[in-house]
């Protein structure tokens, strides 16, 4: 199992300067994220924290090539980036296994499209099966798989194609609290293991400190980068590590960082009518 | 759990095959009470006495093979077609807003139009031979095929689609393998709609002419007050529908295993 995993692209260096990604159309059009620099070199894993709605995955997104820029560049190894390309795989929330085909054949998806040979893609996704721990259920529906493993499955059929840069959109935001610690943990193995730059959308602060090299902390609409935090601690990382106390005073900082300060008004106060109370905001 | 699903399923068996059996024994209680002038309503051994009349020696002169062969060969002709340009051009207004545009207008000026209002038109058009026939029915397949392949193919999730195409799949690709399996729940559901629409319009489509066809035997027969071939012509109308959409819901559940298990 070790050549196909191993053979991967050199880099993944992603370079994003003065980028502003604007969504709607007409007159309810509007910059959702703005002013975005950033240098991510490769191998890095980048996590992504922000308020709801500030334009996370609309920057991924961009990153995936599913959504242009209104302005500024991005690109990948010195290349603009246009369109969505193998070499940037990306995860949702939500898997997109197709209900209709086995697991293995579900993992082997990306090497079909590429016209690759039907026994050597079906050899190499086993490989990446039990890369992340499915061997045994090649041949299952991804019905019969539990949210977890389904999630896992989805990870294996991004990492056959071998990409430079691995995107992930809050990828465990809709499993339980003890599987997600396993994933965490089975990623960081993973992705010791494999030559890829990570970057990785999350509301969980816990998860992106435990996780990352690095923190993007992003401001509420028009989402901009408030604040990129290092994150020092040392690799292979355990549990043991959320009691730290440098863990806990960056906790604290991104808490500090995510919390609404700018002055939004009060709701008004209501009368039994629904009316707003004479004199109240 | 396995035990459970198999007394259901027997359960669910028992029910469908005891409902129409208890919906005969009241027919022939009726009739045998003599609740019903014979005329209007037979014994369902007189009808099933002329349906083995039938069988021996034919209607007006002409096998009964012959006549329900007539009606299978336009209902399938006109439904095959039907279905495939139907689904075909449904899907791509599904994805693209071009193609939907350009059918909007004329597929939904002619929906609403009963196919039973369009008769003297293609009687006038296309003459009263096979042509107006089959080309009432496969119009009303297309439609039927046509609309539900469209909001089939907007089953599938935008992500889906963009995981796709991250993963290295290109647009015809994506549609063949992302989009088209998608659309095929609601496509398959779609057929059996229009399949028990096309049988509607045959048996109407062959009340306007010709000599064979299990509708120009309906007719035929009433018009002479033959009340039990009426009703024979009608049972064989009805079988062929029964068989028709349990082929295609068991196709349905072939093709489209994993409906139902998301
Ligand atoms: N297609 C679209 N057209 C117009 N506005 C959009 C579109 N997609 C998203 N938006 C808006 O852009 C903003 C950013 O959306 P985005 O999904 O990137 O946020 P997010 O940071 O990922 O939020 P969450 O944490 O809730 O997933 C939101 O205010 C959203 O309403
Ligand atoms: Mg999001």
């Amino acid at each position: 199992m070790t050549d196909s995993l191993t053979e991967a692209p050199p880099a993944g260096r992603i370079a994003i300067a003065g980028a502003g990604i604007r969504l709607g159309e007409g007159a309810a059009a509007f910059e959702v994220v703005r002013d975005i620099d950033l240098a991510i070199p490769p191998r890095q894993f980048v996590c992504l924290l922000g308020p709801s709605g500030c334009g996370k995955s609309t920057l991924l997104g961009a990153l995936a090539g599913h959504l242009g820029l209104a302005r500024g560049s991005l690109s990948l190894d010195g290349q603009p980036v246009a369109g969505p390309h193998p070499e940037r795989g990306i995860v949702f929330q939500q898997h997109t296994l197709l209900p209709w085909r086995r697991v293995l054949d579900n993992v082997a998806f990306g090497p079909k499209m590429r016209g690759v040979p039907r026994a050597e893609r079906l050899d190499r996704a086993r490989d990446f099966l039990a890369l992340v721990g499915l061997a045994d259920f090649a041949d299952r529906y991804p019905s019969e798989l539990s949210g977890g493993m389904q999630q896992r499955v989805e990870i294996a059929r991004v990492l056959i194609n071998q990409p430079r840069v691995l995107l992930m959109d809050e990828p465990f935001g809709a499993l339980d609290a003890q599987t997600r610690l396993m994933m965490q943990e089975l990623l960081l193995d993973i992705w010791t293991r494999l030559p890829t730059t990570v970057v990785f959308v999350t509301h969980d602060i816990d998860e992106a400190l435990f996780l990352g090299d690095r923190v993007l902390v992003m401001s509420a609409r028009p989402g901009r980068i408030l604040e990129d935090i290092p994150l020092a601690f040392p690799r292979p990382r355990g549990r043991d590590l959320v009691t730290d106390p440098d863990f806990v005073a960056l906790k604290r900082r991104c808490l500090d960082l995510l919390r609404p300060r700018d002055g939004r008004p009060p709701l008004p106060r209501l009368t039994p009518l629904g009316l707003p109370l004479a004199g109240a905001a | 759990m396995s035990t459970d699903e198999a007394t259901a399923r027997r359960r669910y068996r028992i029910l469908a095959v005891l409902s129409p059996l208890t919906l005969l024994g009241a027919w022939a209680f009726v009739t045998a009470q003599g609740l019903a002038t014979p005329t209007i309503l037979p014994s369902p051994l007189a009808v099933l006495a002329s349906l083995t009349d039938m069988v021996g020696h034919g209607y007006s002169g002409v096998d009964l093979a012959t006549h329900v062969l007539a009606s299978l060969r336009r209902v399938g002709i006109a439904f095959c077609g039907g279905a495939l340009l139907g689904t075909a051009i449904g899907l791509l207004r599904g994805r693209v807003p071009e193609i939907d545009a350009l059918f909007l207008v004329p597929s939904e000026l002619v929906r609403p139009i009963p196919p039973l209002g369009l008769i003297p038109l293609f009687i006038l058009w296309f003459g009263i031979g096979e042509t107006s026939k089959i080309l009432l029915i496969f119009l009303s397949v297309f439609l039927i095929a046509m609309v539900n392949a469209q909001a089939g193919a907007r089953a599938c999730s935008l992500d889906a689609l963009r995981a796709a195409r991250s993963m290295g799949a290109g647009r015809w690709q994506a549609f063949r393998f992302v989009v088209l399996p998608s659309a095929l729940p609601q496509i398959m559901t779609g057929l059996r709609v229009a399949m028990g629409t096309a049988l509607t319009i045959l048996v109407a489509a062959e009340l306007l002419g010709g000599d064979r066809g299990l509708g120009f035997l309906i007719l035929d027969a009433s018009s002479f007050f033959r009340t039990t071939y009426v009703f024979a012509g009608i049972v064989l109308v009805g079988l062929i529908g029964l068989a028709s959409d349990r082929a295609i819901a068991l196709l349905g559940r072939r093709i489209v295993h994993w409906e139902g298990k998301r």
